[in-house]
């Protein structure tokens, strides 16, 4: 490993740091906001590990994010008292073990057979949550009561203020995201890479590529299981829209427009996405073809995304794209 | 729904628990959606063995001829004109798409396509829901086909028998025209060697660009014929897009014989899924394509990866 990377630590030391303080100072609407955007950056990046870093399009990683929030919901329903923190420990491991599942289909496909037999079973899962209507409710969905945090240290925090779970999901986004980009820089992170830019020749050097590709679709999984997870705690109710065709979307958006050559692309593509839905919908309707818009032109003209404009590579020197 | 023909058809010979005549029933059925399913399918796979593209906005183009086919009925008064109109419309968009940001993307490799084709998809599915609304609509089967024939004691409906006859009538004309005629000849060269095609002096690009509006028309055919039997409603797309992916899948990549078959196959699979057991008739069609995956990921017809 190289040495400590202090540059990138105190920019994001800094970073966190405004982010909590930040609650101080705005409305309570802008922390729901804010808290979804934490949510959906920790699933853009699992999506990006795969499509970034992997190489892969899993069209259907919602699959894994819905399976973490219909995990975590029904740990709550059938299992009450169990405490928050390992709710999300459950719906983590959900999204591996339904990773590794599908990943031992799916993986040993490529290119576009890899994205499309994902969303196959993504759409599988929403039939499923759709019809089994005793263990789902189906359309209904079901709700959740958020239960209180208990910590060793600190006793039993109440997660009934919006506060308290924001600053929950910062922690649990931050370790995630953290998690991910540690990932990246392990020999195995690196052999993700390898494998991406010539899969005949890293088996030739003896990676045994199908595992490779397994484990990364898995870590994927907990990133995206955990995500979903974070999702019913916040939203405190879970439905199929979280397995349905629009979810499947949203962190191809994300990524694609925060731009994938970056590890934090995604991050800021939720960032951007979700401050304009915010602001636009209220507006008009057109907005999802708004960004739809800028998804077609993003692709054709300008595949960097939003964050090559920013030119931040000198914080993060994680380029995962080369020169293509 | 198996609970009703049970009590409907009273017939003599009875296998596992349903009466004969549903079966012969229940065959035409899965017959009717299996066509009108290769109609979609088959341009489909026709783009994807010449380009290696794999165009998830095709079911777009289903979705879109048949919410057209509403709209000009509408006007029109007549299913007819939309039958003639909305292949004619959804073909040439289909040509625009191909022509000014499809082509773009075919050097920069598999992701950028998908990418794109998924978010003209996603743009199509988001310009029905604003023009159109999300309440699903039905048009009528014309005067002449509307009602049911009886044959020895079993009512089905002429419309269904339409679309069986108008699809196959499809599927003679485009064998024929890939069999039998000069352009398709070059068609089914740049299938299997789009390079030595262009090599010899044929220009690929144009024959694709037909090959795309071609298709699109195909499934807007399909749309079309498919409103007056399934209501048009705003998931129709993701059901086509996700069926279209088990026939390719299941039938092999890019061979339109396999596309066939395995529409059929999964026409059949879902109307006798839906009479015997209702509720996981959905899982079936996904456990065949999982079997393939596993035993022939390259289809069951398909030579190429």
């Amino acid at each position: 490993m190289n040495r400590l990377p202090v540059r990138q630590l105190s920019w994001g030391a800094l970073g966190l740091a405004v982010l909590f303080i930040l609650p101080r100072f705005l409305p309570e609407i802008r922390i729901h906001l804010m808290t979804e955007i934490f949510i959906f950056a920790l699933f853009a990046v699992s999506f990006n590990l795969m499509f970034g870093y992997a190489g892969q399009l899993p069209f259907g990683l919602a699959a894994l994010f819905g399976v973490g929030a219909y995990g975590t919901a029904l740990v709550f329903n059938h299992f009450p008292g169990i405490p928050l923190l390992a709710a999300l420990l459950i719906a983590a491991l959900s999204g591996a073990v339904a990773a590794a599942f599908i990943g031992f289909f799916c993986v040993r496909l490529s290119g576009p057979y890899f994205s499309l037999s994902t969303l196959a079973f993504q759409m599988f899962l929403y039939a499923v949550a759709l019809k089994w209507r005793s263990v789902t409710n189906g359309d209904d969905g079901m709700g959740v009561v958020r239960p209180d945090l208990h910590l060793p240290a600190l006793g039993s925090i109440s997660m009934r203020s919006i506060h308290n779970m924001y600053y929950l999901t910062l922690i649990v986004v931050t370790i995630g995201i953290l998690a991910c980009y540690l990932f990246l820089k392990t020999p195995l992170g690196n052999s993700v890479v390898t494998v991406r830019e010539k899969e005949i020749r890293a088996s030739f050097l003896g990676y045994n590529v199908f595992l490779i590709k397994l484990l990364a679709f898995s870590a994927s999984g907990v990133l995206a299981g955990l995500a979903g997870g974070l999702f019913v705690l916040y939203e405190e109710f879970v439905a199929t829209t979280s397995l349905d065709m629009n979810m499947a979307m949203t962190p191809v958006l994300m990524t694609v427009i925060g731009g994938s050559g970056h590890f934090l692309g995604p991050v800021l593509g939720a960032v951007f996405y979700l401050m304009l839905q915010d602001w636009i919908s209220s507006l008009t309707s057109y907005w999802m073809l708004l960004m739809g818009g800028m998804f077609i032109v993003v692709v054709l003209y300008f595949q960097g995304g939003l964050i090559s404009l920013l030119k931040l590579d000198w914080i993060w020197r994680l380029r995962n794209r080369g020169n293509r | 729904m198996g609970e009703r023909l049970r009590e409907t058809v009273t017939g003599k010979g009875m296998l596992m628990g349903f009466p004969i005549e549903i079966y012969a029933i229940q065959m035409l059925h899965g017959l009717v959606y299996g066509m009108l399913l290769f109609l979609v399918a088959s341009g489909l796979t026709l783009v994807f063995g010449m380009m290696g593209v794999l165009n998830l906005a095709h079911a777009a183009f289903y979705m879109v001829g048949a919410y057209f086919a509403y709209t000009i009925t509408r006007y029109t008064g007549s299913f007819w004109w939309s039958l003639l109109i909305c292949p004619l419309i959804v073909g040439a968009l289909g040509i625009l798409i191909e022509r000014f940001l499809l082509r773009k993307t075919y050097k920069g490799g598999h992701l950028g396509q998908l990418l794109l084709t998924f978010g003209l998809f996603f743009i199509m599915g988001e310009l029905i829901r604003l023009i159109w609304g999300t309440a699903p609509l039905s048009v009528p089967a014309p005067q002449i086909l509307a009602g049911d024939v009886s044959v020895s004691g079993m009512t089905y409906p002429i419309y269904r028998l339409f679309i069986l006859g108008f699809s196959l009538l499809v599927l003679l004309g485009m064998s024929l025209v890939l069999t039998r005629t000069r352009i398709g000849i070059i068609i089914r060269a740049a299938v299997s060697d789009p390079d030595m095609v262009g090599a010899l002096g044929t220009n690929v690009p144009i024959v694709f660009m037909g090959v795309f509006g071609g298709g699109a028309a195909l499934a807007a055919v399909a749309g079309v014929i498919a409103t007056p039997f399934l209501t048009t409603y705003l998931g129709m797309g993701d059901a086509a897009l996700l069926d279209c992916f088990v026939v390719i899948v299941v039938g092999g990549f890019g061979s339109l014989f396999g596309a066939f078959i395995a529409s059929l196959m999964i026409g059949e699979l879902q109307s006798f899924g839906i009479l015997w057991i209702p509720r996981l008739a959905l899982i079936f069609q996904f456990l065949l394509m999982a079997v393939v995956l596993i035993i022939r990921p390259t289809g069951l017809f398909g030579e190429k990866e």
